[in-house]
């Protein structure tokens, strides 16, 4: 369809005060030859929609708004069947740079012909069709998988629940008594699942698979083909999105020795401890006398950088409840409790105040020394820093290891990074690629028949492990997601959790997979690019098969054939233009977002000459948190240096080089990259965007030394979106720098 | 390092500390938020924090040697500024009453005392029938031994001086030999605690320590740092001046009538109104009793203490003792002066109460909540000599970072609070 351009211009906001909207709207018609050109004082209102909707009535179809920042009036500059660019005109040029000032104008004049270049050349993006199938799977049917499934088939979707063992509840099904659930979080509570077993074995909704295992997924989100290994026999079924609900195990106690456990008979984990409790009478397992004396070593192998960092949450609860437990079975019964801290959060404050009322149940921070027999299988825990100001030996008839939660996932990753290893030992070609590989062999033996979900991804059978070994993708903004689209983790797989959060979990992965279903059946992204109806596009005749996409997709989207050409799966992609940034062939682009649009807009800023003294810069920013930096800083009227020049970008992750190059031939000065914190905890979208960009900039510094120039001229930084006073200091600095290495000398 | 100390909880202990006043003794999270608030606690043994986690997990010996339990006056700073209600301040008070039953000699006389049920029995009864057996073995003594002249006073006929004497020294001799015992023990095993904690040697010696424990009690300067109940401090100064005149006068008039003559000076006794011991006793007589109602009325207006039977036995023995002295004085004016001699039998009656009353507080004193003379008085002349008070040994600098601190817990219990 031929584009008819039309710019608008708002003057509402300080815009009109602070800039010759006349020489803005002649840069518009004359120089980018837009078809139509308008101002409007208050562009946002119903007379300036009004002119903006006549204009489109009448063939207007590449809207080019300048106005505020595209986060602001979003719904109110969109129009079915055009697509509006924005030119923040407000928070970026006026809000934060010298009014009615040759610079700011000139700012305001690039910006504007970016917005016009890229308008020329984005298209709305068409509509993908797919069969979508919204049947739910949910592998594991403890508390939160009966949950998860029990919400979803309430919801009007068909579930399908998959559990590894003979019988549903998992867990929370083995054990007699609970910490309570329920106000006010003092008393011990029964445990009784059969309601909830019951409910969901008689839902017409929910087909249960018991005994059964994965054996394999294929697909993807909308069309996941699952084979499932049932006591023998086996089932295949399609469905469209998967909860994995699979739970936890407990930390190994065998390497525990320092606390007596393996060596000592009377020394047991909290789980042997439900064990016991369960049989109704606490003896000890040495000689089966009544343990009346029992000691509580709180996180054993927990909070260790030995063993588990983390802290699982509920030990201290479960210690409590066990103590009580025990001090219920026989009122002569005596707990002592050594503990590191004693975290009962929340309201369960409330029940370890009760637990130390009962003057049975004694109470001390300690670190535990270790643990000694001292003949007939009693013991003796030494324990040091303890609130008594001294070294303490306590006798015990029994000892508990309050031992924490490993999850019950697979390392997708490793997994895939054996099976390559084997085939290359396999293949027996000699040379230092052998070596390497059998050591890998050797390193991950541990991970051989691990994997759980049985994905058949290019980049492994399950989730990819995040920090302390859980396969959560965004801790702390986006909770039950994870690296792959439409499989959401739920309880104690994700974090650490009891079973009321684990609850919770299972009905938030329950709704996610459910929104991921509807999304998807509409071509849409999920989370974080939600409802973007764009996808990348693969040119493959050009492909070299350098297998980068495939590789560096942080969501596992793409597959490969024999040859390692990608086999893009369009709705496991969530959009973030990672591999348009890998390509080194630039093969891959958006309808919306592409090299060539991107550097388009570069081409597009006027470069003054050099004996101007006018440095230009480009910013390439993370449109997720560095953009919205900078329009807080216009907000907060912070000033920066005019001399810069903003590209939003999906992702850092997505920068392509070519866009640097094309900067620099065109006669920029530097370039600032501006994305998200990474590492560990990182707060990237997309997970690696900014580690990514490192990578490639390694390779960016080594061209600008190939070309003579100064490896300053490009900068990378990781700003958290909070930090708006700190983006302007950012690129003063840059400025300045910039200014004393000298100009760009292929100006 | 010390060596390790191996535990030997007593629950049985903690359940004793629970019921005798302690009720939130097990609160304690061990924040140390009352080491902080007490203003009486030392920088170098802070309490009553470690006094908190002792009695959680019903370490007894260590209690009974601790001479800080002591140190407290039940002021309650720390209870109002808990954040989690343990309540330290009537938790000691709890330790305290084991303290006195423990160190007590013979031990079960100590149990036996506080018991609330053995109460009249053991204050009314039994000193009744030792009073009674007195009087009826009174004229075959006078017959056996030669005592001179009966004194002519209205209640010597009734009780004469040499069989009060007689009487009272020899039982509340016994009871000094209790006490002796008592703090012998208390002493030795606060030594034997310090020992095992290498504390170092005594910082001051024994005479010193009596003497600066002395100037303190006369002027109950610790008293005055606590803030919460400030006003305690003056019923407790009331009610230990009132006591202190009246035992004076006591022990004069006892010199009077049996030491005067042997110099070869008359006897005064009966004194006159205007006689510097009768003004003194009087005087002492209304500060007692004026004490002790305002000690009564405050901790029943004050809900910030936990009052217990141990507690208001005593105070409520002293006040009976203050109120029959008085009757007994007024019958003995009304007769002597008015001639009202119909009041006479009534008169002979309040005496009898009175002096049954002296017993329960003169006997019992090294077993009940009177104990408090003692083992604290021992307690602060430990702390003198084995250096704990010093403020060369404070953890916290000089200067203002007391008032500081006290801010800031305020401050932290403020927004607790909010």
């Amino acid at each position: 369809m031929e584009k008819k351009v039309a710019v608008y211009i708002c003057k509402g906001c300080d815009i009109g005060a602070s800039l010759d909207v006349g020489a803005l709207s002649k840069v518009a018609t004359d120089e980018c030859n837009a078809a139509i050109c308008r101002d409007h004082e208050c562009l946002c209102g119903d007379a300036g929609r009004e002119m903006i909707k006549q204009d489109v009535r009448e063939g207007a179809n590449a809207l080019v708004v300048a106005a505020c920042s595209p986060r602001f009036m979003t719904d109110v500059f969109m129009f079915d069947g055009c697509r509006t660019e924005r030119v923040n005109l407000r928070e970026h040029v006026v809000w934060s740079h010298e009014p009615n000032d040759e610079d700011t104008q000139m700012l305001a004049d690039d910006y504007l012909r970016m917005g016009v270049a890229r308008a020329k050349k984005a298209e709305v993006p068409d509509s993908f069709e797919a069969e979508i199938n919204k049947t739910v799977l949910v592998v594991g049917g403890g508390v939160t998988g009966m949950t998860a499934a029990l919400d979803a088939a309430g919801a009007g979707y068909e579930v399908v629940l998959v559990e590894r063992e003979e019988e549903l509840g998992g867990w929370a099904g083995k054990f007699k008594y609970r910490f309570p659930l329920s106000a006010p979080y003092r008393e011990l509570e029964l445990v009784d699942l059969k309601p909830r077993i019951e409910a969901v074995e008689s839902n017409e909704r929910i087909k249960v698979y018991k005994g059964a295992t994965v054996g394999r997924i294929d697909g993807q989100p909308g069309q996941f083909d699952v084979a499932v290994k049932a006591n023998g026999s086996s089932a295949e079924f399609r469905v469209g999105a998967i909860v994995q609900a699979t739970g936890w195990k407990p930390y190994d106690a065998s390497k525990l020795g320092h606390l007596g456990y393996g060596r000592c008979p009377n020394v047991i984990t909290n789980v042997e401890m439900e064990e016991l409790i369960a049989s109704g009478r606490i003896n000890r397992p040495s000689d089966g006398k009544p343990a009346r004396r029992i000691a509580f070593i709180q996180c054993a192998g927990s909070r260790d950088k030995e063993h588990l960092p983390y802290c699982s949450g509920v030990c201290c609860r479960v210690t409590i409840k066990q103590a009580m437990v025990a001090r219920q079975y026989d009122s002569e019964t005596e707990a002592y409790v050594l503990y590191k801290d004693i975290r009962t959060p929340g309201q369960y404050e409330d029940f370890y105040r009760r637990a130390q009322e009962d003057s049975g149940i004694f109470f001390t921070k300690a670190e535990v020394v270790g643990v000694e027999e001292t003949g007939e299988h009693n013991l003796q825990v030494e324990a040091k820093d303890t609130l008594l100001g001294d070294r303490i030996l306590v006798e015990a008839d029994l000892v508990v290891l309050a031992t924490g939660m490993v999850p019950m996932a697979a390392d997708g990753e490793a997994i895939r990074r054996f099976v390559d290893a084997e085939a290359v030992v396999a293949k027996g070609e000699a040379g230092a690629q052998l070596e390497a590989a059998k050591k890998t062999v050797e390193e991950l033996q541990h991970v051989e028949g691990t994997s759980i979900l049985n994905l058949t991804y290019r980049q492994g059978p399950d989730l990819p492990m995040l920090k302390y070994d859980f396969p959560d993708s965004h801790f702390i903004c986006f909770p039950y997601e994870t690296r792959r689209t439409s499989i959401y983790t739920a309880g104690c797989v994700r974090a650490p959790n009891d079973s009321l959060v684990s609850m919770e979990d299972g009905s938030g992965a329950a709704l996610k997979a459910i929104q991921s279903l509807e999304l998807a059946a509409k071509g849409e992204a999920v989370h974080p690019r939600w409802g973007d109806a764009s996808f990348p596009d693969f040119f493959l005749q050009r492909c070299t098969q350098c297998k980068r996409c495939t590789e560096e997709c942080p969501f596992g989207t793409l597959n490969e054939d024999v040859k390692g050409t990608p086999q893009p799966n369009i709705t496991r992609c969530r959009r973030c233009g990672i591999c348009m940034g890998a390509c080194p062939e630039r093969i891959i682009s958006f309808k919306d977002y592409s090299v060539d649009i991107i550097s388009s807009m570069i081409k597009s800023v006027e470069i003054p000459d050099e004996f101007e003294e006018k440095p230009r810069l480009l910013g390439l920013i993370c449109e997720n948190d560095a953009y919205p930096t900078l329009d807080t800083a216009g907000l907060k009227r912070i000033r920066h240096s005019a001399f810069i020049r903003f590209i939003p970008v999906r992702c850092l992750g997505s920068v392509n080089v070519v866009w640097i190059a094309d900067a620099l031939s065109r006669g920029f000065d530097g370039i600032l990259l501006v994305g998200c914190k990474s590492g560990d905890d990182y707060q990237c979208h997309f997970i690696r965007g900014s580690e990514l960009m490192g990578t490639r900039s390694d390779n960016i510094r080594e061209k600008l030394t190939q070309l003579a120039l100064e490896e300053e001229r490009v900068r990378l930084e990781q700003l958290p979106i909070s930090d708006y006073e700190r983006l302007p200091q950012i690129i003063n600095e840059f400025a300045e720098q910039i200014e004393e290495i000298g100009l760009n000398p292929f100006k | 390092m010390s060596e390790a100390l191996l535990l030997k909880p007593d629950r049985k202990f903690v359940e004793e500390i629970v019921a005798s006043g302690g009720d939130d003794l097990k609160k304690c999270f061990q924040c140390a938020t009352c080491s902080v608030a007490c203003e009486v606690s030392t920088g170098r043994t802070p309490f009553p924090r470690k006094e908190m986690i002792w009695a959680q997990w019903g370490l007894k010996d260590r209690l009974m040697a601790d001479p800080d339990i002591w140190l407290c006056h039940q002021c309650n700073d720390c209870s109002k500024k808990c954040p989690r209600g343990a309540r330290p301040g009537d938790v000691l008070a709890a330790v305290r009453k084991q303290a006195v039953q423990y160190h007590s000699a013979p031990r079960f006389l100590g149990n036996l005392v506080n018991r609330t049920k053995y109460f009249p029995l053991l204050y009314l009864a039994l000193p009744a029938i030792l009073l009674a057996l007195a009087l009826t073995i009174r004229e075959p003594l006078e017959q056996i031994l030669p005592l001179g002249e009966p004194h002519e006073a209205l209640y010597a006929a009734f009780f004469p001086h040499w069989l009060l004497i007689g009487f009272y020294a020899s039982f509340t001799g016994l009871a000094f030999i209790g006490a002796v015992v008592g703090v012998v023990r208390f002493w030795r095993s606060m030594r034997v605690a310090d020992a095992a904690s290498d504390s170092g040697p005594p910082a001051l010696g024994v005479v010193p320590s009596v003497v600066r424990t002395l100037r303190s009690i006369l002027f109950h300067d610790k008293f005055a740092k606590c803030t919460d109940q400030a006003s305690r401090r003056w019923t407790h100064l009331l009610a230990f001046y009132g006591f202190v005149a009246l035992f004076v006068v006591t022990i004069w008039a006892t010199i009077d009538l049996y030491l005067m003559p042997v110099f070869g000076v008359d006897s005064l006794y009966p004194f006159d109104l205007l006689h510097p011991m009768k003004l003194v006793a009087n005087v002492g007589g209304v500060v007692l009793v004026v004490g002790c109602v305002k000690a009564i009325t405050d901790r029943r207006r004050s809900e910030s203490s936990a009052t217990t039977a141990f507690d208001s036995l005593f105070v409520w023995l002293l006040l009976g003792v203050g109120v029959t002295g008085f009757l007994t004085e007024v019958f003995r004016l009304a007769i002597e002066g008015a001639g009202q001699s119909g009041l006479t039998s009534t008169a002979y009656f309040t005496y009898f109460v009175h002096l049954v009353l002296v017993f329960g507080l003169l006997v019992y004193l090294p077993y009940s909540k009177f104990a408090h003379l003692i083992y604290r008085t021992v307690a602060l002349v430990y702390a003198e000599h084995s250096g704990r008070n010093s403020d060369g040994r404070q953890l916290l600098p000089a200067g203002d970072s007391r008032p500081q601190l006290e801010s800031h817990a305020d401050k932290a219990l403020e927004a607790a609070n909010a």
